[in-house]
């Protein structure tokens, strides 16, 4: 397994995690559909698209493809989803400015910056029923792992584990907390999405080696 | 789902594109699809900007034209545009003058608008924002936050549309914006659903003797889900919870604004204000101004939204000053 993430290799993991949504939309616009307006998983494919094409449009250079994909998705103009997780890659480009490969620590520093710059745009909490539910053991498992291959993959299990977790809590943010009650039993499609994009990043780094 | 559409990917684009054949003489689009005046005010008064999700016709882009917005900037389906497009509406939009840029508050759209407000201040724009937050069912009056910005964005960028027509400073025209939101109050009831456009899913669902008076969940304004009542009695319910939320006192001026958002008949909202009218005779509100009609829609839902606002003779003379929009022309 490599030991840095370059260029070539983000790119794979990127096209995993696009992969990832491509497959399951349909079941999150069914979770969206008991809270929401059941749109989430049409929302998010146009944003994976719209990550693609920008992969084959960016300028061959780490940090500048982070902030190409996070603009592009700023500008899928479908409410917070977009604002978020646009937000997510630039703010992985932030943090990864001058860099053109991410060894282990930085790779945690850069998904810290990611989650810092999510929590700035929203005041969920961890237990809100949001996206924070899968963000945040995500990035807490890539901290203290010995090398990439482990860490993402234990990022993946963390996202997918408090993706699931989502299920019995109440949604208090976004359109949903306006279903109060009838949102405990299924999991928020926003924590779903964040655990797809956590498995398609794994799935994209183990391909490659 | 029974609606005439084509592929959902197209949905907006198709709209806007009929929208502004409709009203070709007051809108036309700009840059990517921004719904912009066909004639620009001039650059010496304040612009007014604001975006929202699409679907609820003729909202928001049938406010754009003399008098009200100068830019709307349209969404998908029910969700906020993002970043990029609003801040090509306010680069579009900036001036000396400067630009009053309207929000409802709503998770996605209040997300994009803080990104965009953080750009504009770097980018050195003149822009100045208001938040609208009037639905009494979601809040309390002392948490703003929690409350949600319906029909009552109107009169906000009716009354600063006018101010700005009348070259008023931007600080004038927030001014005037702050205090039509300050005085509002807004409560809303619904007796059957709709459908997603795109996803063809329920967006709420109701028994047949069902309506369901704002949202009625943590203690906040509204009964919840009850039996289906009366023109009469529904006013009844609906009026005093918001004269109390605004404490609204005998010998007072009040707006009244009943939104029908879909399949509500504007017959049966004339019943509504017919009863609003009894009702606040009986406390010796004035009813100063009102309006009915179909506003702020969310596809064939049925219901309305109560809108109520202390007036003051500088805003009623606002309200009154002329405005030539798809939605409302004075």
């Amino acid at each position: 397994m490599p030991d840095r993430i370059d260029y070539n290799i983000l790119v794979r993991m990127l096209h995993a995690a696009v992969q990832q949504v491509r497959d399951n939309h349909q079941n999150l616009s069914r979770l969206d559909s008991f809270g929401g307006d059941g749109d989430h998983g049409t929302t998010m494919l146009r944003a994976m698209e719209l990550l693609s094409k920008t992969i084959d449009s960016s300028p061959k250079q780490l940090p500048q493809l982070l902030h190409d994909i996070g603009w592009a998705i700023m500008g899928v103009d479908g409410g917070a989803a977009g604002p978020l997780f646009g937000t997510f890659f630039m703010s992985m480009s932030e943090a990864a400015a001058g860099k053109d490969s991410l060894d282990i620590p930085t790779l945690a520093t850069v998904f810290d910056s990611a989650l810092a710059g999510v929590q700035k745009r929203t005041k969920a909490q961890v237990g809100d029923k949001t996206m924070i539910d899968a963000l945040v053991p995500a990035v807490r498992a890539l901290r203290d792992a010995p090398d990439l291959a482990t860490a993402l993959q234990n990022a993946a299990a963390a996202a997918q584990s408090g993706a699931d977790s989502t299920k019995n809590f109440k949604a208090r943010f976004g359109r949903a907390k306006n279903a109060g009650d009838k949102s405990i039993g299924s999991p928020d499609p926003g924590a779903t999405s964040v655990a797809l994009i956590f498995r398609g990043f794994y799935q994209g780094f183990h391909s490659h080696g | 789902m029974k609606k005439f559409l084509n592929k959902p990917v197209n949905l907006v684009a198709e709209l806007l594109e009929g929208f502004v054949l409709a009203n070709a003489d007051k809108l036309k689009l700009a840059g990517t699809n921004l719904v912009v005046r066909t004639n620009p005010k001039s650059k010496n008064k304040v612009a007014l900007v604001t975006l929202g999700g699409s679907g609820h016709e003729p909202a928001l882009s049938g406010f754009v034209g003399y008098g009200m917005l100068d830019i709307s900037v349209p969404g998908e389906i029910f969700a906020a545009p993002g970043p990029p497009r609003v801040i090509e509406a306010l680069r579009l939009a900036n001036r000396p003058a400067g630009v009053l840029f309207v929000v409802l508050n709503h998770a996605g759209d209040v997300m994009t608008a803080n990104i965009v407000m953080e750009m504009a201040k770097k980018e050195g724009l003149n822009v100045k924002q208001i938040l609208t937050h009037e639905d009494i069912s979601t809040g309390p009056r002392d948490n703003p936050d929690e409350r949600r910005g319906l029909v009552g964005a109107l009169p906000v960028i009716k009354v600063a549309g006018a101010a700005a027509e009348q070259r008023r400073s931007l600080d004038d025209c927030l001014a005037i914006a702050t205090r039509m939101e300050a005085n509002s109050a807004t409560l809303a009831v619904a007796v059957s659903g709709a459908t997603h456009p795109c996803t063809g899913e329920p967006i709420a669902t109701f028994a047949d003797d069902e309506m369901v008076v704002g949202m009625g969940q943590h203690g906040e304004a509204g009964t919840g889900s009850q039996k289906l009542a009366s023109a009469d009695k529904t006013a009844e319910i609906m009026l005093p919870m918001l004269l109390d939320d605004l404490k609204i006192k005998p010998g007072e001026q009040v707006l009244a604004l009943l939104n029908g958002v879909g399949s509500t008949t504007l017959m049966e909202l004339y019943l509504v204000l017919r009863r609003i009218n009894q009702l606040l005779a009986e406390k010796k509100i004035s009813l100063a101004r009102s309006l009915v009609g179909q506003f702020l829609t969310v596809q064939e839902m049925g219901g309305f939204q109560m809108f109520i606002a202390r007036m003051d003779p500088e805003l009623l003379r606002l309200w009154d000053a002329p405005c030539n929009t798809p939605a409302l022309t004075k």
